[in-house]
């Protein structure tokens, strides 16, 4: 594979470790904010406006952000009714050719995704609730994490080209 | 072309894509992005995104990370084999009685986290490399573990039960309530099964060797202390969540600090734990997440198209069936469905047609629920597609093949397919208890 591949390859699945490996931690950010929300409801009567979303919002980064690194780790579960029984060359081959598909639907999602975020920051567009949190950060952070997971499933594609080709990356 | 005939046409597509091997997220996102761009033309672009945001509006989704995270804290921390061992010791005597403890263990593996991931994990690692060693049968052992395991998402905490109660827009805590008398009677049927099948064959099940349990009343209390703190972390979320104290994500949350303090207090927390547990963790709830994205996106395109209406004119009308048929042609139609797809994707697409429906034909939603969450055991353990299948062919030691796998389950399917029968058939089982109180 040309070298420019495998560099891409490389720093792809390098960037994509590093913000899933942060991903990881927002489980204790997660833990936090509900307990901080249990904790002023029951205990102080005074139960905080914004928990509900903050925790939302954050459900949508963690999955998200850690989508790509997932990916890479192998996490997402295929049907394997076939697909276990076959030899890693006939898996390379026929992953190259669905890739389309996991390509194409993660391109309508990033197409959605930076559509909705420009409307977001051209309008200022804010939740309509009480606490009322401008939409444009977490919009931004979603479409990252599905731009990043777009990244990944294209540099599994020039892994199972190479694969193909004889020469693994 | 008809509606129908697209309906049916994005169905048969998404199953081809699924046999070949690509990821199932990718499979169902993709014949629901592409039905959206074409039959919405403009604005079809955001229908995949804007399921993001409707998953984000559920809020009990949050209780995902949160419950696998407390069973990957069980699990790895190593309270399990305590727990193991006490089981193993009270139960070890009676023929068969190992394979008993582990149903036992994966009762209360199940009432701590609301998945049977940790219940296969634990059973796989800890109770099936001692029940190989104690001469009893690859098979029976094998079967045991992933039948017992299925419990986990219907004992509560249950996540699937939390999924179907944000499709349904049922309370989450009767579903939970009504999950736990099928959940001990399923238990009680594998434990009946183990025992006549131990009894009559008795080389499949040897008792332990009296010298491996004959301890002192004394010591098997200490024992049974293992046993005192998962109870206390079941019991720290739970009842805060009975009392009403705190809110069902809330709840969640104590569970996860609680299973992370009670692998402190045992003395087996390490950095490495901490970072397995949260990897697994963040690596379980993306799969989950991003399939449920990918199935919203195909399932509002799908009910788009009116398939939920027409589904029941061809039940009622077509067919002319009376609602008992119309109920038992939907578990049916589960349960070939759930051998092929994936349930968590089935549930999110499938459920908004038939939940309806079942409310139009005067059954109990929350009645419904429990029904659904047997099927899912149920494809959680069928070939070809069953999450459990999965977990067992990657854990299980070398000496147990494929072929062993997959004879294994048919008691375990057959047991359940008698507790959904026996649900079915007296609703009360379910339906009891939510009617002795109510939760929010």
């Amino acid at each position: 594979m040309p070298e420019v591949i495998v560099r891409y390859v490389r720093t792809v699945e390098a960037v994509n470790r590093i913000v899933g490996k942060i991903a990881m931690y927002l489980i204790f950010v997660m833990v936090g904010v509900l307990l901080y929300s249990a904790v002023m409801r029951t205990g102080f009567n005074r139960p905080p406006l914004w928990t509900v979303e903050m925790g939302q919002f954050l459900l949508a980064a963690y999955y998200l952000l850690g989508g790509a690194w997932t990916l890479q780790l192998g996490s997402h579960v295929r049907m394997d009714l076939l697909y276990e029984r076959w030899a890693p060359r006939r898996r390379a081959f026929v992953d190259t050719i669905t890739a389309f598909c996991l390509i194409g639907y993660l391109l309508v999602l990033l197409w959605g995704g930076v559509s909705s975020t420009s409307y977001a920051l051209e309008y200022g567009q804010r939740a309509a609730t009480a606490w009322r949190p401008p939409l444009a950060p977490i919009k931004v952070v979603m479409t990252l994490g599905i731009f990043l997971m777009l990244l990944q499933a294209i540099a599994f594609l020039f892994r199972d080209i190479a694969h193909l080709r004889g020469r693994e990356i | 072309m008809s509606p129908e005939f697209i309906a049916l046409t994005m169905f048969a597509t998404m199953m081809v894509l699924l046999l070949t091997g690509q990821r199932v997220f990718g499979a169902i996102g993709f014949i629901g992005a592409v039905g959206a761009l074409l039959l919405w033309g403009q604005g079809g672009e955001e229908i995949p995104f804007n399921q993001a945001f409707t998953l984000m509006n559920w809020y009990p989704m949050l209780t995902i990370p949160m419950f696998v995270f407390m069973g990957f804290m069980f699990s790895e921390s190593g309270i399990a084999d305590d727990l193991y061992r006490a089981f193993h010791v009270w139960f070890g005597g009676v023929r068969g009685g190992l394979a008993i403890g582990t149903i036992g263990l994966m009762v209360v593996i199940s009432a701590m986290n609301g998945l049977s991931v940790a219940g296969m994990a634990i059973g796989a690692t800890v109770a099936m490399p001692e029940l190989l060693r104690r001469g009893y049968d690859k098979i029976m052992v094998t079967g045991v573990i992933q039948g017992g395991s299925t419990l986990g998402i219907l004992i509560p905490p249950s996540i699937v039960l939390v999924l179907y109660a944000m499709i349904a827009r049922q309370p989450v805590g009767q579903l939970w309530l009504a999950g736990v008398f099928p959940g001990l009677l399923l238990a009680s049927l594998m434990i009946l099964y183990i025992y006549v099948r131990c009894r009559l064959q008795p080389e499949l099940g040897p008792p332990l060797p009296a010298a491996e349990r004959d301890f002192t009343l004394a010591h098997k209390l200490r024992m049974l202390g293992a046993g005192i703190l998962p109870l206390f972390i079941f019991g720290a979320m739970t009842g805060l969540f009975l009392t009403g104290v705190t809110n069902l994500t809330e709840s969640s949350a104590v569970g996860a600090v609680a299973a992370t303090l009670a692998a402190i207090l045992r003395g087996r927390m390490t950095w490495t734990l901490m970072e397995n547990t949260m990897r697994q963790t963040l690596a379980i709830s993306s799969m989950f997440l991003w399939i449920i994205l990918a199935a919203l996106c195909f399932g509002a395109v799908f009910d788009g198209l009116g398939a939920g209406r027409a589904l029941a004119a061809t039940f009622t009308e077509t067919w002319a069936l009376s609602p008992w048929q119309v109920l038992v042609m939907m578990q049916l139609s589960y349960l070939v469905m759930g051998m092929f797809l994936d349930d968590t994707a089935m549930l999110v697409i499938v459920a908004p047609l038939y939940v309806p429906l079942v409310i139009a034909l005067g059954f109990d939603p929350i009645w419904y629920g429990v029904l659904y969450t047997i099927t899912c055991q149920i494809a959680y353990i069928t070939p070809p597609f069953g999450y459990n299948l999965f977990l067992m062919r990657a854990m299980a030691p070398p000496e147990v093949t494929l072929p062993d796998i997959y004879r294994s389950i048919l008691p375990f399917v057959g047991i359940l397919v008698l507790g959904l029968a026996l649900v079915t058939a007296f609703p009360q089982i379910a339906l009891w208890l939510p009617g002795q109180m109510t939760l929010r």
